[in-house]
């Protein structure tokens, strides 16, 4: 990163800092006045961040043990992106206090008469959220922080080493994230309704994640397209890949939630008709139409054309469409646990989403700069250079 | 006794048959040169459709980025023949489905509606990737003109290694831009390990 370059992006973390801070310290007012909706309003903004953050652990694996064109600009975005997990378990601590506002299992009055909650209630309770979700964020700290270490190492030697230890445990990783994300998503999303389940809902959670660090790194790789190193590595080929990568995960996703979904329809129980009735309620059904037509049916016909996919600024614009989606998404499956007849949409929800990505944004940029932004010496590297020209 | 002994049978051997009789005579298809690298072949082909040469064609064990465009290939029918064999399939399938659940033979199937269309997208799907893909499998072959069992290329004995680990490219003598001494000198400049003439 040349002297301009680290220059705007200190002053972008800047900005971010101070706007992160302020809408902070706005939403810590609104926790005064209406502490429910502080609570579902900060849940709802923690989890998209934490996605993003997951997502891009998830996709640096993936490159890890894969390679690809694509991933060689967008690799340290991508590392930034996860290495913002520490702040993430610190900012998860606020959601403990508030634990009885948001799920039905913490509210005692709740569990001593719901049977099904009374029955879960040796796994679901204040204390093991609180393990498992601590457990959770620092296994995946551990991991993240090993495969930063040995990607950053890489660029100092000539030899393959550090690219064969981050790669022996992005297998494992994988299957950590996929294992333990699951767990993960039904503690923070599933359990906000007290009978309903479904098998497939940590997949749909994960691969939203996948998604957005796949939008997130299209973004960035767009922004930085001018930066030297980043120009040596990208052309057309790296977009329409990124492009591919896109439409398979709208694919991917829509498959799965509708896949969800129509087993449910079909089943028409009272116990699985709880979670979407909530979500179809009143103006709900606005939002998930709005989903289903700019997460997946405008977004899956767009990217079939290649044209598209090649050039930098319709897929940049596409990106940022599906990227408002996916926290679109994550508040409609967030926010109807509290607003259970009809959307509210409250000033709180802005402001905790805004605050914790400034927040999130400050901290990516200081990892940002603080490594080269195109790996070197990675074996894989050399096939990057090759088609550079075309 | 003259010893009738049976004259000796003149034989000819079969090579010497066809050397002699000639039957077709032998036309100049193209010239072809051969290269071990593949960033050989994507810059050779981008230099040759520079120069003006539009009739080649390009010969790889594995697809290169890029190259189908370096030798003009601009667009492609395929994917727009795809896309109606799709949406053949997506409205069939769903029609079919629609016309007998809910006006030919309507079963009230736990109180859902009729046309419950969440159920119909399964198939709606399925026959959507079904005729797309059997629409481009087909549509591969009748603009490809396949099956063809045989092509001027395959005279060039060197040619059975372009599906293992050589890369070949071609122009035809039908180009307007084709002389042989001129099109041979130009092919030299661009470091091919062996230039081939191509016969019919």
């Amino acid at each position: 990163m040349n002297e301009h370059t680290h220059n705007r992006v200190s002053r972008f973390q800047m900005i971010s800092l101070v706007i992160g801070l302020i809408a902070v310290v706005a939403s810590v007012f609104g926790a005064f006045t209406n502490t429910k909706q502080f609570f579902f309003s900060y849940l709802f903004g923690f989890l998209f961040w934490l996605g993003l953050s997951m997502g891009c652990f998830a996709v640096s694996m993936l490159h890890q043990l894969t390679g690809g064109r694509w991933g060689w600009p967008s690799r340290r975005f991508l590392e930034a992106g996860f290495m913002v997990l520490p702040l993430m378990l610190i900012l998860f601590i606020p959601i403990f206090f508030g634990l009885h506002y948001l799920y039905p299992w913490a509210r005692p009055e709740e569990v001593s008469t719901e049977k099904v909650l009374f029955a879960r209630r040796a796994y679901e309770n204040g204390l093991w959220y609180i393990v498992r979700q601590v457990a959770f964020l620092l296994v995946l700290i551990g991991l993240a922080t090993r495969i930063r270490v040995w990607s950053v190492r890489q660029d100092a030697t000539t030899d393959a080493l550090p690219t064969r230890r981050a790669r022996f445990i992005s297998g494992p990783g994988l299957v950590i994230y996929a294992l333990l994300g699951t767990f993960a998503s039904i503690d923070w999303i599933m359990s906000l309704e007290s009978h309903w389940y479904s098998t497939m809902f940590g997949v749909i959670v994960l691969i939203g994640q996948i998604l957005t660090a796949f939008c997130f790194s299209v973004i960035m790789v767009s922004v930085f397209k001018d930066e030297p190193s980043i120009r040596a590595t990208l052309t057309k080929t790296q977009y329409h890949q990124l492009g591919n990568l896109l439409l398979a995960f709208v694919l991917f996703w829509t498959y799965i939630s509708f896949g969800e979904f129509l087993i449910i329809y079909s089943g028409d129980l009272p116990h699985e008709l709880e979670w979407y009735l909530h979500r179809i309620a009143g103006d709900w059904k606005v939002v998930l139409i709005t989903v289903a037509a700019f997460h997946f049916f405008i977004p899956f016909f767009l990217l079939l054309f290649r044209a598209l996919k090649k050039h930098a600024t319709p897929l940049t614009t596409l990106a940022v469409v599906l990227f408002i989606m996916r926290i679109v998404h994550t508040y409609w499956l967030v926010m109807p646990a509290f607003h259970r007849d009809g959307l509210q949409v409250s000033w709180m929800d802005f402001t905790a989403p805004l605050g914790i990505g400034g927040l999130w944004f400050a901290f990516f940029l200081s990892r940002l700069k603080s490594a080269p932004l195109v790996p070197r010496n990675d074996p894989g590297l050399q096939f990057a250079f090759v088609y550079a020209e075309s | 006794m003259i010893d009738h002994a049976a004259p000796p049978i003149k034989t000819t051997p079969q090579a010497e048959v066809f050397a002699h009789s000639d039957p077709l005579p032998k036309r100049l298809y193209g010239l072809m040169a051969e290269f071990t690298e593949h960033d050989q072949l994507l810059h050779a082909a981008r230099k040759t459709f520079a120069e003006g040469y539009r009739d080649i064609d390009a010969f790889s064990p594995f697809p290169i980025d890029g190259l189908p465009e370096a030798i003009g290939h601009e667009h492609s029918n395929i994917p727009f023949v795809t896309l109606i064999g799709g949406m053949i399939g997506g409205l069939g399938g769903y029609f079919m489905q629609w016309i007998a659940m809910a006006r030919l033979y309507p079963l009230n199937v736990g109180g859902r509606p009729y046309n419950s269309w969440p159920n119909y997208i399964p198939i709606t799907f399925e026959l959507t990737i079904l005729l797309a893909s059997l629409t481009a499998f087909l549509a591969v072959f009748v603009f490809n003109k396949l099956p063809q069992l045989h092509h001027p290329v395959f005279n060039v004995p060197e040619f059975s290694r372009a599906s293992i680990d050589r890369f070949f490219l071609l122009i035809e003598a039908e180009d307007p831009e084709f002389d042989i001494t001129r099109t041979h000198a130009f092919l030299t400049t661009l470091g091919a390990r062996k230039i081939s003439e191509v016969e019919t």
